[in-house]
């Protein structure tokens, strides 16, 4: 299988290149030198050429999405389409079925996608929705942050048996990553009470959420795992919660990063740079975040960005949900996970004359705009907390046009203009920058920067091709068409394979799933798994043997290396 | 003026969705063309000319069009949904979801209705000689949101839950109704001349009229002492004193 895409207007900022006209060679799935003559040919005519997009942060497959699915019928009715001969059928718009995810990422040009947390023990059925997802690259990160182990070896100071526990959950969850939410507040919550700031003790562990981050930051380093610690900062959801979120990245200077990546990633923060005391003086503090993303070099966000309309939050953090339920008067559905975590689900509605949601909309996008460095800040909207992952054309399109958040602005509760910056913010982000915050930035967060995000020789040949010619188009004024663009690829290419022609899925290949295979020295997993041992006689309502996900759960894995033995000797 | 007259060709015993029954579709339309729209009966796609003999009379915009219904329709779903204006008589009875999400225009029915009649309605006005099923008046699963607006009339029974979730407009049964009519309303007004039981659960703005006997009553109103409602006095109560409820109950 051999392709070529000529004449395209390429951006791949971890290449260098922007704008130029470069042709793409595709063999086997993979971006090569040079192809043969016989080699199939697109001519993408000086439209717009950009790697597949890469998402780290999205809620796509596990128990609360499904948890979602189950409490809001009437979310499935809105986004219903018949199956076709290719597709199989949609349903839903916050909370898509499992083949509308893959199939409308892929609509979009996206083709590698991150579910943000699943517990360990219900990772089987986060892997079983993933299985099921069409087309895209995906994986799961694993949430340790509330574990009881986490916090017994964090108190014991023991790195060794910590990292050998962390090794150990990444296999048993065939997971990707550290996913810390709230921590410490997971384990209070069962006891009906939450965490309130970095030193609050948690009952019966006797350590800190400022223990667990650091220790968790320096275990990462340790394993050499290829994403950085992901965390859901403590009191986000409360007023005030951004004085918490600039100590949480404070935290990152002790530690080093053991890879040309961040130490720390802090996600959604549109939830978590709130200032004020309460929801009468709440305003944005998204300056005092940018501002000190500007002056770090270790520490990464996402947007999170709120979209108007409906959504439907869902996390780990069990207190916050019960707090927004209460507030809300909505819908709940509460989880506990035995000794993992809590969680919790609830339907929001985000409206543009309410005063709250028009300043939390102005966060995702002051965060962006004030934010030098197009590295540090991804595009995301916390799928589907602040709005469904079809949205992000409209959050490119915000960003691209000044004149089109200018107009957006006028239809806003009025307190967008006193409590938020946004209204004097002219920066307008370039083709390269949102290259950067929807491909580039992602793969490289992600420590997947050697075969996704890019389009350079050894890649995986998963490229988008948009409907605009960057040289003939002003995206200020043009906005309407960017978005259109951007929400229908005229080509998404996977793994070589076209799989949407303007805007519509022409094949569904299985993506590949990304876990993480790292080795400690067998006696620390020893010594750990004794403990462990004990948890599931005392505690687990399940048995050891019930617990790991096998290898059945994945028929295309993608392992990655990584541990404190390097991967050769083991 | 355009008068459409349907009739149904053979006995249907797999139940139809025929959302294209409605003034909005058939308006300046030909008989050939009602003729050939589309129908699903079962999984199977079929149209409105293989069910039913249509007779289409002059022509007109969906305000001016009126559709005559004759036989029995009681596997024929989501007759008049989301009709905006003109004018829908059956004689005869009707499947689920009769009128769902209509915003204008009548529906009048001799015989009785299934459940989900005048669902999530916004508008217009439907009446239900015979008996009405479940969910009359009701939002679908999930919905926070029941009708909206316009007039149902039931000169008969209707079943459990209706008029759930209601937001507005006005519900009246002539009949008696089954348990928990205005669960969880959000406004609008519910007058029921028969009997029924535990009005009102949840309820946390909205009117609730029963004439007749309540068998049981939920335990969250408080009494308010006695009111007259248009010369007739009434005990009222409000409620849901659980939700923070402001809505209203007059019992006889």
């Amino acid at each position: 299988m051999e392709l070529l895409i000529k004449n395209g207007s390429v951006y791949d900022p971890s290449n260098g290149i922007k704008g130029d006209k470069t042709d793409i060679s595709i063999k086997d799935g993979k971006i090569v030198e040079k192809v043969s003559s016989n080699a199939s040919v697109i001519d993408a005519g000086g439209r717009l050429v950009m790697p597949g997009g890469v998402d780290a942060h999205s809620h796509i497959a596990g128990a609360k999405v499904n948890m979602g699915r189950i409490m809001r019928p009437e979310d499935t009715r809105a986004g219903i389409k018949p199956r076709t001969k290719i597709t199989r059928p949609c349903t839903g718009y916050t909370v898509p079925n499992v083949y509308a995810m893959g199939y409308r990422y892929a609509q979009m040009g996206y083709t590698t996608v991150f579910e943000a947390a699943q517990a360990i023990m219900k990772a089987r059925h986060t892997h079983e929705e993933l299985e099921e997802i069409p087309i895209i690259d995906k994986g799961a990160l694993t949430l340790f942050g509330s574990n009881w182990p986490t916090m017994d070896f964090v108190r014991e100071k023991n790195m060794d048996k910590l990292a050998a526990y962390v090794a150990w959950g990444l296999l048993a969850s065939r997971g990707f990553g550290i996913k810390c939410v709230n921590p410490g507040g997971g384990e209070m919550w069962g006891f009906g009470k939450n965490v309130t700031g970095l030193d609050d003790v948690v009952p019966n562990f006797d350590v800190t959420p400022k223990d667990i981050i650091v220790s968790l930051m320096k275990v990462n380093e340790m394993l050499g795992l290829p994403h950085s610690v992901h965390l859901h900062c403590n009191n986000l959801g409360k007023p005030g919660n951004y004085k918490t979120t600039l100590a949480s990245m404070e935290l990152a200077k002790q530690v080093k990063p053991s890879k040309d990546r961040q130490v720390l990633h802090v996600t959604h923060v549109t939830f978590n740079c709130w200032g004020g005391t309460n929801w009468g003086d709440f305003e944005s503090k998204a300056d005092e975040i940018a501002n000190y993303l500007n002056n770090s070099e270790n520490i990464t966000t996402d947007m999170g960005q709120l979209i108007f309309g409906s959504a439907t939050t869902m996390t780990a953090d069990g207190p916050v949900q019960y707090a927004n339920a209460k507030l809300l008067h909505a819908k709940w559905a509460n989880g506990d996970v035995e000794l993992e975590d809590a969680s919790g689900v609830v339907p929001i509605f985000y409206a543009k004359q309410v005063s709250i949601h028009a300043i939390m909309w102005a966060m995702g996008l002051e965060l962006a705009l004030l934010t030098k460095d197009p590295y540090k800040v991804l595009l995301t909207t916390d799928h589907p907390n602040g709005g469904p992952f079809v949205n992000y054309p409209e959050v490119i399109a915000l960003l691209m046009s000044n004149k089109k958040r200018q107009e957006e602005i006028k239809t806003l509760h009025e307190a967008v203009h006193k409590r938020t910056k946004i209204p004097g913010i002219e920066r307008e982000l370039d083709f390269n920058d949102i290259a950067i915050m929807t491909r580039a930035g992602h793969a490289k967060v992600l420590g997947l920067l050697d075969t996704k995000g890019h389009l350079g020789v050894g890649a995986d040949a998963d490229i988008a091709i948009y409907d605009i010619k960057p040289d003939q188009i002003d995206p200020s004024v043009e906005h309407a068409k960017i978005k259109s663009a951007f929400q229908s690829a005229a080509y998404t290419i996977k793994g070589g394979e076209v799989v949407v022609k303007d805007g519509q899925i022409t094949a569904t290949p299985m993506g590949r799933t990304y876990w993480v295979d790292a080795s400690v020295p067998d006696e620390h997993t020893e010594i750990m798994m004794k403990d462990i041992r004990m948890k599931f006689k005392n505690y687990y309502s399940i048995n050891l043997a019930n617990y790991m996900v096998q290898d059945e759960y994945l028929t295309h894995p993608k392992v990655v290396r990584a541990g404190v033995i390097p991967a050769e000797v083991s | 003026m355009q008068t459409v007259t349907l009739k149904p060709i053979k006995e249907i015993k797999i139940s139809v969705e025929a959302e294209n029954i409605s003034p909005d579709k058939f308006a300046g339309k030909t008989e050939k063309d009602i003729q050939s729209l589309e129908a699903w009966m079962g999984n199977q796609k079929t149209t409105l000319g293989e069910l039913f003999s249509v007779k289409a009379e002059g022509s007109g915009a969906a305000a001016d069009t009126k559709i005559v219904m004759d036989g029995n329709f009681s596997r024929i779903k989501r007759i008049g949904e989301g009709m905006t204006a003109g004018l829908i008589i059956i004689k005869g009875n009707v499947d689920m979801h009769l009128g769902a999400k209509m915003s204008g225009g009548k529906i009048s029915v001799t015989g009785n209705v299934d459940s989900w009649a005048g669902r999530e309605m916004k508008g217009g006005e439907l009446i239900i000689e015979g008996n009405a099923g479940y969910y009359l008046g009701a939002g679908y699963r999930g919905e926070t949101c029941g009708m909206r607006g316009g007039k149902i009339t039931v000169l008969g029974n209707a079943l459990d839950f209706l008029g759930e979730h209601m937001c507005g407009g006005e519900i009246i049964v002539k009949g008696n109704a089954g348990i928990l009519p205005g669960l969880s309303n959000n406004g609008g007004k519910i007058v029921i001349e028969g009997n029924t039981s535990r009005p009102g659960s949840e309820m946390s703005k909205g009117t609730i009229i029963i004439n007749g006997l309540v068998d049981e009553m939920m335990p969250v109103f408080k009494a308010e002492g006695t009111e007259a409602v248009d010369g007739v006095t009434y005990r009222k109560y409000t409620g849901d004193v659980i939700v923070n409820g402001k809505g209203v109950l007059y019992l006889k």
